[in-house]
Formats: structure tokens, C-alpha cells, sequence
């Protein structure tokens, strides 16, 4: 099973330099952070599809929709509920709270589709080589990559214990949280275990192969800015100076 | 004896005490290890085999703590005044879990990390890069991710990115444990063309006595000292020492010692002509298949069947194709395949973690999906390889108990069922110990213990003995044709060759998700050619007793069925 999400794929935004990617992943977050409405919203959350789309990796999307829909469907209840607003439309549900929670789920969907689509065009070498040219310490950023490449590692892993307790007949499917809490115990212990072991295994092996020793550490990526990074700073700045403008309109 | 230079490795009076651990794990160890050699290095579980190796390169004690007395010399060198990461350019050091080793998102890029990290200029890298790809066979999968390669394609890039940084010695640590038939023979090919052809110095931690027989010296070590050192024909056909040191002696001499002709021979070709002076005792023979047949009359209804079963993974990967099966009371089934045949999909159906796509898996005659969690795993029994991914509780007796609780017995019917399952793997002695203080073989066999509490039908085991010793596995293999014989019956997935040959009575072949061939081990195993199709080796016994007239499962089978010709 493929748990990476990265996606060997050669489109215009897997050619972009990691610096401009990561920079149009800063420029996504302040999109989002930056509206309030949910029209605007929307189209920030049509701006981000339509990155994926180019990307070719709806595909990745698409596989945490169920996270999605539940993070949107949360946050509308939650803040629909919780926001005082003054003209009610059922309940405790008024049309400032819906909107504000409708903002709010747009927000975080829109968040993390960006995050998915940076790393789906993104190599963890690339990030981390990206992050080092920004200034960041060697160290830091290899351990930023490392965390990603235990992701999979994790999930993998808990699968594994997740079947082997079920055939001693272990039943998470309760309807009880606290059940399934004290049930995930038999869990935890093992995964736990067996993902410290192999972080001594990693440890051990990347030493061997000479991890910190030269002062003067080379790279193998080439990392340059070409013609079509500055083509997304200008691209970029005149969609900042757009809403800019609107925003001084209206 | 060789001088201090003609050495790659000197070692003299080493010790080593792991730190909270309460022996020393290596007690006064010398060696030489002479350069430019092929050294293996066999013994026990626990004789200190990896703790040698990762002393060799300051791995101990830089990362891992403990007391370290004597003097080593790795290349002349003195590891103590060295950093780890200094070593890489003069010994590369390749570990058994090739999964943890490779952390990067291309072949490519795996390769480089070494160099980069060593300071080689980008311009110098490609060519290092290309030749070690080039030597470890891995150059068109250049850009592919690892975690898509298969195991010997991992364990031959985690060579390949120690190679890049042209080191002299090399140190393998059970890298061919993990893997099936076809990944050990790549490793070996690799590791021997490095020793042969590129000068390099090989020091191969080793279970596999077949494959030892290609090095040119052999070290025994038990508990924590050498036992033995010589050329490898001299130290492995002494066949009494291997078995006392917990070696499995290599087949060929072990039948020669079996049949009490000497001097004993080595290869294939010196058997067969050997064999030329032994004859076939009919009798003997006709009577293996009348034993087999009266074995198969005690089986009773069926307990598994599956119906054209199929199975895709996430990926639209076909798993399982149109697969059907059906496993009767008291059989013993080995399933054979090579890696990502299907087997271990195939076996997650028997307990319901996975359901098919097409087709009907019936538990007793009645569709599974109707019986509940606590029903089916007191009929089924699933042990997977890694003991560890299932056990969590302090005390081995109350991991053992788990399944029991679960089920909501009440502790006077717990307790019988823990004693009963803990006797027959033979740990009563060590029910309150700590199971992560305990050996693999003796946690693979808590594992055992608590899927046996359940009282389970069927017992299903996943490769059951990868990662054993020879002593280990006889052990996990005498419980399990124990449990056979008291009436369980036993599904167990294995790469092991003679393990299938001589414990199981009914063999399936898969390959690519189907299943291939079906049928008594012996006739499966010696008469059709479908072990070849299958993608794995034909045990050496079949081999050579065919050419005999008949199909031997083991060495003792065909070492009672030979006599001398008379002349």
C-alpha cells in the first residue's frame, strides 16, 4: 500500500523551484486567514481545487474526503451553535453563526487542501533542501523530513497491530468512546514499541552512512530559480494587488 | 597466524555488557578477520553476533551504551577515537530490517545521502552514484521511490548507498533474514561479486548454512565467545559441532554423515556422484507413501473454504485471482510463494480482517461475515510474523490471558487455559517475566501461547520461524506439529523450503494471487514442475532422491531409504 503522498508526477508545479512552492503554500495560509466571508472563501477554496487540478493530484484529495467533510460538518455545528447572532433561522442556528461556521470549515478544508497539494508535488529532499536555502540549519530541516518519512512508517505499522489484536479478538467497533479508549490500550503499547525500534534502526543507519560529519555538506538536488518561479512571484503579486484593489473598493 | 596488517578486522579480549543488561554478551572474544576475505559468522541467537559487528564501527558504544573492554583494530584503526559517521568511508554496514535503512524518495537520492553527507562535489556524485546502481544491479529502478522495491531490491540499495562511498570492509547483519529465496540469492550474488571481483572485505552475519558454504571462512560464536574458526568446508562439515553450536548443518554433508561415507562431500555434483555407489531399498521407500496415505484418512470435515475468492488492494493491485480452497479438520497446509503472491492476503480472509471482493469464505460451512469477532477467533487462530505487533502486557502470563478477558471468562476458567497454553510452549517457567526481556523465539512463542489460549480449530502461522535459530526452529516446529497432532490443524505460511518438506503433509503453490498447485507435499514438492513456476527452489532432497527413484521430504527420510550397493 502507497501511504506517501507524493505523486511522481512532471506538471508545471513539480518543476517549480521548493522555495517558490513553499512560498505559494505561505500565500495559500494568508488567503485563507486573511478572508472572513464565505463567497470569498469559496473561491480561495475553488483557487486551491484548481491548483490540485493542475498538479494532478485530485486523487490525493480526494482520499482524505471523509476528514474533510468531517472537519466542515463539525465546524458548522459546533460554531453554528456557539456564535450569538441576531437573526435566528432554527434553534440555536442563526445566519450570522451559520456563516461564521461556514467560514470557518473553509478555512481549515482550504488549509489542508493546500497542504496536500504542496506535498503532493513536493519531494521531502525537496523541502528539505527548500527550507535550508531559506536559512534554516541542516539539522532541523533533515529532521522536518524525517518526520515525514515516518508517517507512512506509523501508519503502517498500526495497521499491523490493529489486525493481529483483532485476530486475538479484540472489537473496536464500539459504540462507547471510553470502550474504544480502553480497548486502543492492547494498541498503543505495540505500536509504541515497534516505531522506537525502528527510530534506533534509522538512527543507527544514518550514522553509518556519515550523517553529520562534514561541516561542508554538499547536495545533490540543483536547486535555482528559473523563469517560470519568477513568473509565479509576478503572478502571485498581481492576485495580492487584485484583492488589494477590491478590498479599497468595496 | 596472520600479521596486524594482513588483518581488516583484529579484535582480542573484547567484552561488551549492554547497558541494564545483566550479562556480558560478548565475554573475551578474539579474532582476525583477515583482508581481502569472506568471513560468515553463525551461532545462536544472543552468542553476540550483531553486538561484534556493531562494535566494529564505534556504533558501540557511541549509540549504544554499555562497558566495552579489549582492543579492536577495524582496518587499523581504532574505532573508540572515531566518530560513527567517520567510519562510513572505510566500512559500510548494512542492518536485517531494510524497511528503518532507507528514508529517502528515490533510489537516486538514497544513494547520494551518504556522499552528500560526506562533502562530494555534485559533479563527482552522479558517476558514484551510477557506478554503485550499476554494481548492486539497481540501475534502471534509478528513479523509482524504495518503499515500492521489493526486499531484496531494498537490501541491495541499502548495499548500494554503503558501496557509493567506496569503503574496504563491509559488515552484513543477517541481511538476507527478511527476505524470500529470490532476495537472499540476490544479496549473495552481490555480496560475493563485491568479495571476488571488487576486493572487498565481507562480514556476513548468517543463518542460512547453504549460503555460508560460498565464503571462504566461518567464525562460530557461542555465548559471547568464538567457538570455532576455519575455512568454511572444514568448520561445516563437522557436522556434531554445528548442531552443539545451534547451526543448521548444510544438507549435503549432514546426509553424507547420516550415511557414514567419508570424506564428506560439499556440492550437488559431488553428491550425485557419490550417490552412484547407493541404491534405493524399495521397500523403504513404497512404505513413505503408504505412511502419507494413512495420515490423510484421520482428516475430518471441512473447517476453511473459500470459493473463487477476489481480492484487490487499494492500489487496483490484484491480490487474490479467483482463488479456491478448502481445508478439512487436522490437516497441516503450508502455503509456498514467493513475496507478493498472495499469501498473506489469502490467510487474512481465513479469520475475516479482510473480506473479498468476489467469492464466499464459509468458516465450518457457514458464511463468515455472520459470525461475530468473538466467534471466529475461537475457531481461528491468526499469529502474525512480528510477535511484537500483538504483544503489550507486562507479565507474559497476562498477555497470554488478553483474549480471555476479552471474552468475559470468569478467572477460575482463565486461569486452567493459561497453564494449559503456556505448558504446551514451554514457558511455565517464565510466566511472570517481562516478554520484552525475552529472546524472538521465545516471544514468537508467547504469541503462539496467546492465540492457543483461545482454543482455536485452526491455527494459522505467519512464517513462523523467519528470524530463528536452528535450535528455535526445531522448537516453534515440534510445538506446532504437536498442536497437529493433539488435532488442530495448522495453516502456515513459509519461505522455508525444508521446513514445508518435512513438517507439512499438504502444500499449496501460489503465485500472482492464484494458486498454482494443490496437493500432498510429496507429490506437489517432487513430482510436478510447479515449484519452478511458482518462483522458488526445490528442496535439495527432492532433488537429489529423485534422481534416486523416489521423493524424500528430509535428509533422514533419505539417508533410511539408501543402502550401499553390493558388489
Amino acid at each position: 500500500m502507497n501511504v506517501f503522498l507524493y505523486q511522481d508526477k512532471d506538471t508545471f508545479f513539480h518543476r517549480l523551484d521548493p522555495r517558490t512552492k513553499i512560498f505559494i503554500l505561505l500565500f495559500s495560509f494568508f488567503l485563507t486567514i486573511f478572508f472572513k466571508h464565505p463567497l470569498f472563501l469559496t473561491g480561495v477554496a475553488l483557487f486551491m481545487l484548481i491548483h490540485g487540478y493542475l498538479s494532478q493530484c485530485i486523487a490525493n484529495i480526494l482520499r482524505v474526503k471523509f476528514p474533510i467533510l468531517l472537519i466542515a460538518l463539525f465546524s458548522i455545528i459546533t460554531w453554528g451553535l456557539s456564535v450569538k447572532g441576531t437573526t435566528p433561522i432554527w434553534g440555536r442556528f442563526s445566519e450570522e453563526s451559520l456563516r461564521y461556521g461556514l467560514a470557518v470549515a473553509l478555512k481549515l478544508d482550504s488549509m489542508i487542501i493546500a497542504g496536500i497539494v504542496f506535498l503532493s508535488t513536493t519531494r521531502n529532499e525537496e523541502i528539505s533542501s527548500g527550507v535550508i536555502r531559506l536559512g534554516i540549519p541542516y539539522k532541523v530541516s533533515f529532521s522536518l523530513s524525517l518526520a515525514l518519512r515516518m508517517i507512512p512508517t506509523l501508519i503502517e505499522t498500526a495497521t499491523t497491530v490493529i489486525e493481529a489484536q483483532r485476530s486475538r479478538g479484540l472489537d473496536l467497533r464500539s459504540k462507547n468512546i471510553f470502550t474504544r479508549m480502553k480497548r486502543s490500550i492492547p494498541l498503543l503499547a505495540p505500536i509504541f514499541l515497534t516505531t522506537i525500534r525502528t527510530t534506533n534502526q534509522l538512527a543507527m543507519a544514518l550514522e553509518a552512512r556519515g550523517f553529520g560529519l562534514s561541516k561542508e555538506r554538499t547536495s545533490y538536488q540543483e536547486i535555482r530559480f528559473k523563469g517560470r518561479d519568477y513568473g509565479v512571484f509576478v503572478i502571485l503579486l498581481i492576485v495580492a494587488l487584485l484583492i488589494g484593489f477590491i478590498l479599497l473598493r468595496g | 597466524m596472520l600479521k596486524a596488517m594482513d588483518s581488516a578486522v583484529s579484535v582480542k579480549n573484547l567484552s561488551f555488557r549492554y547497558k541494564h543488561g545483566r550479562e556480558k554478551v560478548l565475554k573475551d572474544l578474539s579474532l582476525e578477520v583477515p583482508s581481502g576475505s569472506m568471513l560468515v559468522i553463525m551461532g545462536r541467537s544472543g552468542a553476540g553476533k550483531s553486538t561484534f559487528c556493531a562494535c566494529l564501527n564505534g556504533l558501540i558504544p557511541q549509540l549504544i551504551k554499555g562497558d566495552l573492554e579489549g582492543e579492536i583494530r577495524t582496518l587499523g584503526l581504532n574505532p573508540r577515537d572515531r566518530k560513527v559517521a567517520d567510519f562510513a568511508r572505510f566500512m559500510g554496514i548494512v542492518f536485517q530490517d531494510f524497511e528503518s535503512q532507507l528514508f529517502s524518495t528515490t533510489v537516486e537520492l538514497e544513494v547520494a545521502f551518504g556522499l552528500e553527507n560526506l562533502g562530494v562535489p555534485r559533479t563527482e556524485m552522479k558517476a558514484r552514484i551510477e557506478e554503485a546502481l550499476r554494481k548492486a544491479g539497481l540501475s534502471k529502478l534509478k528513479g523509482r521511490a524504495p518503499s515500492t522495491l521489493s526486499g531484496g531490491q531494498k537490501q541491495r540499495l541499502a548495499i548500494a548507498s554503503a558501496l557509493a562511498l567506496n569503503p574496504t570492509l563491509f559488515c552484513l547483519d543477517e541481511p538476507t533474514t527478511d527476505l524470500d529465496p529470490q532476495g537472499k540469492d540476490e544479496v549473495f550474488s552481490i555480496t560475493s561479486e563485491l568479495w571476488k571481483n571488487e576486493g572487498k572485505t565481507i562480514l556476513m552475519v548468517e543463518h542460512e548454512t547453504e549460503e555460508a558454504l560460498q565464503a571462504e571462512y566461518i567464525a562460530l560464536f557461542q555465548g559471547g565467545a568464538l567457538k570455532e574458526f576455519g575455512r568454511a568446508q572444514e568448520v561445516l562439515n563437522n557436522i556434531d559441532l554445528l548442531k552443539e553450536a545451534g547451526v543448521r548443518p548444510p544438507e549435503i554433508p549432514h546426509l553424507f554423515h547420516l550415511l557414514g561415507d567419508y570424506p564428506l562431500p560439499f556440492t550437488k555434483e559431488d553428491a550425485i556422484r557419490r550417490l552412484s555407489s547407493f541404491e534405493l531399498d524399495k521397500d523403504l521407500s513404497s512404505g513413505l507413501e503408504e505412511n502419507d496415505r494413512e495420515k490423510e484418512r484421520g482428516y475430518g470435515n471441512e473447517v476453511i473454504g473459500i470459493e473463487s475468492v477476489h481480492y484487490d488492494y487499494p492500489t487496483g493491485v490484484k491480490a487474490l485471482n479467483n482463488v479456491s480452497l478448502s481445508v478439512r479438520q487436522g490437516e497441516f497446509l503450508a502455503i509456498l510463494g514467493q513475496n507478493g503472491s498472495g499469501k498473506t492476503t489469502l490467510v487474512k480472509h481465513f479469520n475475516n480482517l479482510i473480506s473479498p471482493r468476489h467469492g464466499k469464505v464459509l468458516l465450518k460451512g457457514e458464511p463468515i461475515q455472520r459470525k461475530s469477532i468473538e466467534e471466529i477467533c475461537q475457531t481461528v487462530g491468526l499469529v502474525f510474523q512480528n510477535p511484537d505487533h500483538q504483544i503489550f502486557c507486562e507479565r507474559v502470563e497476562e498477555d497470554v490471558a488478553f483474549s480471555l478477558r476479552l471474552l468475559g471468562l470468569s478467572p477460575h476458567e482463565i486461569s486452567p487455559r493459561v497453564d494449559s497454553a503456556l505448558k504446551a510452549v514451554d514457558l511455565e517457567s517464565l510466566r511472570h517475566e517481562d516478554p520484552f526481556s525475552l529472546t524472538k523465539g521465545q516471544r514468537q512463542r508467547v504469541a503462539v501461547a496467546a492465540i492457543l489460549a483461545l482454543r482455536p480449530e485452526v491455527l494459522i502461522l505467519d512464517e513462523p520461524t523467519t528470524g530463528l535459530d536452528y535450535l528455535e526452529l526445531q522448537r516453534m516446529m515440534e510445538l506446532i506439529q504437536q498442536l497437529n497432532e493433539q488435532g488442530h490443524t495448522i495453516i502456515m505460511i513459509t519461505h522455508s523450503m525444508w521446513v514445508a518438506a518435512e513438517y507439512a503433509r499438504r502444500v499449496v503453490l501460489m503465485k500472482e494471487g492464484r494458486i498454482i498447485a494443490d496437493g500432498k507435499t510429496r507429490e506437489v514438492l517432487g513430482t510436478s514442475g510447479k515449484v519452478k513456476e511458482a518462483g522458488i527452489k526445490p528442496p535439495l532432497m527432492v532433488a537429489l532422491s529423485n534422481r534416486m527413484g523416489f521423493t524424500a521430504l528430509s535428509i533422514e527420510e533419505m539417508a533410511r531409504c539408501l543402502k550401499r550397493k553390493s558388489i
